[in-house]
C-alpha cells in the first residue's frame, strides 16, 4: 500500500483530513460552518429538488400549469411543509453559493460589500414573499372557484 | 483559467450551474408568490412567459443543471469524507456526467414532445 499512502500524503497538502485540519484551513469558524452547511443542505436538497422536479415536470405537463394547479398544490399541507423545507434549504444554499461567487470575483472590498448587501436584501425580501405564499394565504377557495369556472 | 483537467471542468460546471440555479430560484419564488394576488392577478402574465417554447427549453436546462449540480455535489461530499473519493475523483466525475445524460434522456423523451405539441 505504499502508493496509496504516497497519494494520501499528496492529497494532504490540498485537502484537510480531520475536522481540526479543516478548521485550521478555513478563514474563520463561521466560514467552516458554512462549508459544513453546504454539504448537509446539499445532501437534503438532492431528494427535495429531484422530487419537486419529478412532481411538476415528469408526473405533470409543466406547459399546462395554471393558477388552479398552483392553488391546488399550495392548499395541501404536505406540499406546504415539503416546499417550506425546499425553500429554506435552497435559499440558504443558493444565496451562500452566490456569496462565494461575489467573494471570488468582486475584487474591490467596497464593491464586494455592496454586492453582498444587495444580494442579502433582495434574497431576504423574496424569501419572506415565499414563506407568505406558503403559509399566509388560503388557496382552497381560490382554487375551487377557478376549477368551478373551468367546468362550467 | 489554466490548463484545466477533469477536476477543474467539474468545478467550472458546478459554479456555472450553481449561479444559474440560484438566480432561477429567486425568479421562481417571485413568480409563485404572484399567486398570492389571486386568479385575476399578474400570475397569468408570468405563465404566458413560462409557457413560451424558448423559456421551456430554458427550463430543460434548469433540470439538467439541477441533476448535474446535485450529482456533482454528492461527488464533492464523497471527496470530503473518504480518501478513495479523492483518488477516484476523475472517474467519479465521468460517472456524474454519465448519470446526468442517463437521467436526461427519459426527461427529454417525455418533455420535448410536449413543447413541440404546444408551439
Amino acid at each position: 500500500m505504499a502508493t496509496a499512502s504516497a497519494q494520501g500524503r499528496a492529497a494532504k497538502a490540498t485537502r484537510p483530513r480531520t475536522f481540526r485540519e479543516a478548521r485550521a484551513m478555513a478563514s474563520s469558524n463561521a466560514e467552516l460552518g458554512w462549508g459544513v452547511f453546504m454539504r448537509i443542505s446539499g445532501l437534503l436538497l438532492v431528494p427535495l429538488a429531484f422530487g419537486h422536479l419529478w412532481a411538476n415536470n415528469m408526473a405533470f405537463n409543466a406547459g399546462e400549469i395554471d393558477f388552479a394547479y398552483v392553488a391546488g398544490r399550495l392548499s395541501q399541507p404536505t406540499v406546504k411543509i415539503y416546499d417550506t423545507f425546499l425553500l429554506l434549504f435552497a435559499m440558504l444554499h443558493g444565496v451562500n453559493g452566490l456569496r462565494y461567487s461575489i467573494e471570488d470575483y468582486v475584487k474591490r472590498p467596497g464593491r464586494r460589500f455592496a454586492w453582498k448587501m444587495v444580494l442579502f436584501t433582495v434574497a431576504g425580501i423574496i424569501f419572506v414573499a415565499g414563506v407568505m405564499t406558503l403559509w399566509a394565504f388560503s388557496f382552497e377557495e381560490m382554487g375551487d372557484a377557478v376549477r368551478a369556472l373551468g367546468t362550467q | 483559467m489554466y490548463r484545466g483537467r477533469e477536476g477543474q471542468w467539474a468545478f467550472v460546471l458546478h459554479r456555472l450551474s450553481g449561479v444559474a440555479l440560484a438566480l432561477f430560484l429567486l425568479l421562481h419564488v417571485v413568480d409563485i408568490s404572484l399567486v398570492m394576488l389571486g386568479p385575476d392577478g399578474p400570475f397569468d402574465v408570468f405563465l404566458v412567459f413560462y409557457h413560451n417554447w424558448p423559456f421551456r427549453v430554458g427550463l430543460l436546462m434548469v433540470i439538467a443543471g439541477v441533476v448535474y449540480h446535485g450529482l456533482n455535489g454528492l461527488r464533492i461530499i464523497i471527496m470530503d469524507f473518504t480518501s478513495w473519493g479523492v483518488r477516484y475523483q476523475k472517474q467519479l466525475w465521468y460517472g456524474v456526467l454519465g448519470l446526468t445524460v442517463a437521467i436526461g434522456i427519459p426527461v427529454l423523451w417525455k418533455i420535448v414532445p410536449e413543447i413541440v405539441a404546444a408551439i
